[in-house]
């Protein structure tokens, strides 16, 4: 177990440039995950702190040592890769062992340490099989097993889950998330799924174009988004974005939407945003489905909360809630009701929207206002 | 289903179809070798005196030992074509050897290990493949001429291996770009080096084109007939030329039933190749599908 240090790391193929200047500190034990779309840079930083693409500048330091310059084998860290990469000549025990082998383990100690893995893994009635013998679930198991039998101070998981069918891939999300807090390891952790962000990780680094957007808790980059990109990739159904005008309101500013017609004045919170510089000009309002409910008569009368008749264009039950496509200032809106409040297509429906954690992006910075 | 009441019906006629269109193809190809097998068998007085293709009257094996070991090939003093069928042995064991690990090796690193240029070493030695015999025969013969080895078997080893490691490393290289490269970085990080990732873990995978390379390897340099009659003298012949030489003397009589044993015993080993290993050799083309 040790602290990761990324220090200014760049790297470039000849003239692509992956990674442009990330830096990221991971503490002891954190569950990190580097999460983008594809081409974004994570595997490529993933195999960067692996040691097996080299770096073009910047340093890697691991515990008290940079290991910017050293072979993987010197580095002390495990991998699991999103193929498994299980050695398919060898049994599950050997798979396990090789590694120590490889290490000069005395026998007898490789013997205790694969019995140990596979029994924390549940993967002791298959030991002797061969990996073709096994379904996804228990490969990816085995996968794990190989990477914590070594100890080593770090361990990098690349897309681990995305080989597995959706069930087993949710039951293995929580069967990592109890590991992690079993082992209390370092974990650096790649995927493009952001469900799986969000549930796994300590910190989540948003990666695109090779530069991270933001670095912080799930809840942060949430709540609390960077820019537009982070805002729009985190969460699904992806957070609202509506091009809307600012204009004064009482002391402060509102923003001003329009539905069927007839214009209404959202309030600005101004704990979220200080809008004073855009009056009048065109900003991007950024409100979650969830901000965008049915009445609720309880919070009519907050603050921050204006109700808005809207017509439905589209209803989409998920179960648990329905989201409803409204149309706002002639751009797609998607809310989130109870089912039993949501109406018909065609219908006009009352809508509460939320502002108290509405979030205001510049119309061409994208950055966070 | 509604198609037609009877589907198996339909089924089994064109497996018919299929069956008799094989057989007569199996037959066209097989019949040569069943007529030298049945002249080996018959006396020289027995051909005399009837028709070339006909039915054994008799049967005897000794057209089979004069091409082994009783037959005056050339002038030399050994009989048959059994020190030419050692020397075949004495040559194409070394070679296939020596060229297909050099293949395996090559494969491995232009897989795994690749360095500024690998492509254009790869590309470079492909050309290999496309070079004629006839082309490299005046340059090679100086080159063992420099080395001392002219008329020699190491010499005839030599040109083997180097006209070979074109085509085997082509087989392992492109074997190997469909092995998930992951395979390789795992290792690297439980640790292992070059050597360690290549006997433990990819040779391992690589039985399907070993087979397939040693095929092909012992088949061509078995049947080569122009290096072995340009870059040998009468101790390093091995048996094509020998056979070639026992065949086409021009003195005494046509022995028909010797000729054909000594294209048999010629032959024999690439089919007991064939025989013993044809089937990894299909099983070993279409390996590339196959997942990790």
């Amino acid at each position: 177990m040790a602290e990761l240090k990324i220090d200014n790391v760049y790297k470039s193929f000849g003239e692509e440039h992956i990674l442009k200047g990330i830096s990221l500190d991971v503490t002891d034990g954190e569950f990190i995950i580097l999460v983008g779309p594809s081409g974004c840079g994570k595997s490529t930083l993933l195999n960067c702190i692996a040691g097996l693409e080299d770096v073009t500048t910047g340093d890697i330091i691991l515990g008290d040592t940079n290991v910017t310059y050293e072979a993987p084998k010197d580095r002390d860290i495990a991998m699991v890769f999103q193929s498994y990469a299980l050695y398919p000549n060898m049994n599950v025990r050997k798979n396990i062992a090789f590694g120590l082998e490889i290490r000069k383990m005395p026998k007898a100690e490789i013997a205790e340490e694969v019995a140990r893995v596979a029994k924390l893994l549940q993967i002791e009635p298959l030991l002797d099989r061969k990996p073709s013998q096994l379904s996804g679930g228990q490969r990816q198991r085995v996968a794990m097993g190989r990477a914590l039998a070594r100890r080593p101070k770090i361990y990098l998981f690349d897309e681990p889950l995305s080989n597995l069918d959706a069930k087993l891939r949710v039951e293995m999300r929580t069967e990592m998330k109890k590991l992690h807090q079993r082992l209390g390891t370092t974990i650096v952790y790649v995927t493009h799924d952001q469900i799986e962000a969000m549930t796994l990780a300590d910190r989540i680094a948003v990666m695109k174009g090779g530069i991270v957007q933001q670095f912080g808790t799930p809840q942060e980059v949430y709540d609390d988004p960077a820019n537009m990109f982070v805002a729009g990739f985190m969460g699904s159904p992806s957070m609202n974005f509506l091009r809307c005008e600012v204009t004064r309101h009482e002391n402060d500013y509102a923003v001003q939407i329009e539905s069927q017609g007839t214009v209404f004045q959202l309030p600005v919170d101004p704990k979220q945003a200080d809008l004073s510089n855009y009056v009048g000009k065109t900003v991007v309002l950024g409100i979650r489905p969830e901000q965008i409910t049915h009445v609720m008569p309880h919070l009519v009368s907050e603050q921050f909360i204006t109700q808005v008749p809207v017509k439905i264009e589209v209803t989409e039950p998920t179960g648990a809630d329905t989201l409803i496509l409204a149309r706002i200032n002639d751009q797609e809106c998607e809310c989130r009701v109870h089912p039993q409040e949501a109406g018909k297509v065609g219908d006009t429906m009352d809508l509460l929207f939320n502002m108290s954690k509405a979030v205001f992006f510049d119309e061409q910075t994208e950055a966070r206002l | 289903m509604a198609k037609s009441k009877n589907p198996s019906y339909a089924s089994i006629n064109g497996r018919a179809v299929l069956y008799a269109v094989l057989i007569i193809v199996a037959a066209y190809y097989l019949l040569p070798l069943i007529l030298m097998i049945m002249t080996s068998f018959r006396s020289m007085d027995e051909i005399r005196m009837g028709q070339l293709i006909e039915w054994p009257k008799s049967f005897s094996l000794d057209a089979w030992s004069m091409a082994w070991s009783e037959v005056q090939i050339g002038a030399r003093e050994d009989r048959g074509l059994r020190p030419y069928f050692i020397n075949s042995i004495l040559m194409v064991i070394p070679s296939v050897a020596i060229s297909t690990t050099l293949g395996a090796l090559n494969g491995y690193v232009l897989s795994f290990w690749k360095f500024r240029g690998s492509e254009l070493f790869f590309g470079a030695l492909l050309i290999g493949c496309f070079l004629p015999f006839q082309a490299i025969l005046l340059p090679q013969s100086q080159l063992l001429g420099w080395l001392g080895l002219s008329g020699s078997l190491p010499g005839l080893i030599l040109t083997h291996v180097v006209y070979g490691v074109s085509f085997t490393t082509l087989f392992f290289r492109n074997y190997y770009v469909n092995l998930p490269h992951e395979l390789v970085k795992a290792a690297k990080l439980d640790g292992a080096g070059f050597w360690v990732i290549f006997f433990r873990i990819i040779l391992p995978l690589s039985a399907p084109i070993l087979v397939v390379t040693v095929i092909w390897q012992f088949t061509q340099i078995w049947n080569d007939f122009l290096f072995g009659v340009v870059f040998s003298d009468p101790s390093s012949q091995p048996v094509t030329v020998g056979l070639n030489n026992m065949v086409n003397s021009s003195t005494g009589e046509k022995q028909y039933n010797v000729d054909m044993a000594g294209a048999i015993i010629a032959a024999l080993p690439t089919i007991v190749v064939y025989v013993v290993a044809g089937k990894y050799f299909v099983r070993g083309l279409t390996a590339g599908s196959v997942k990790g």
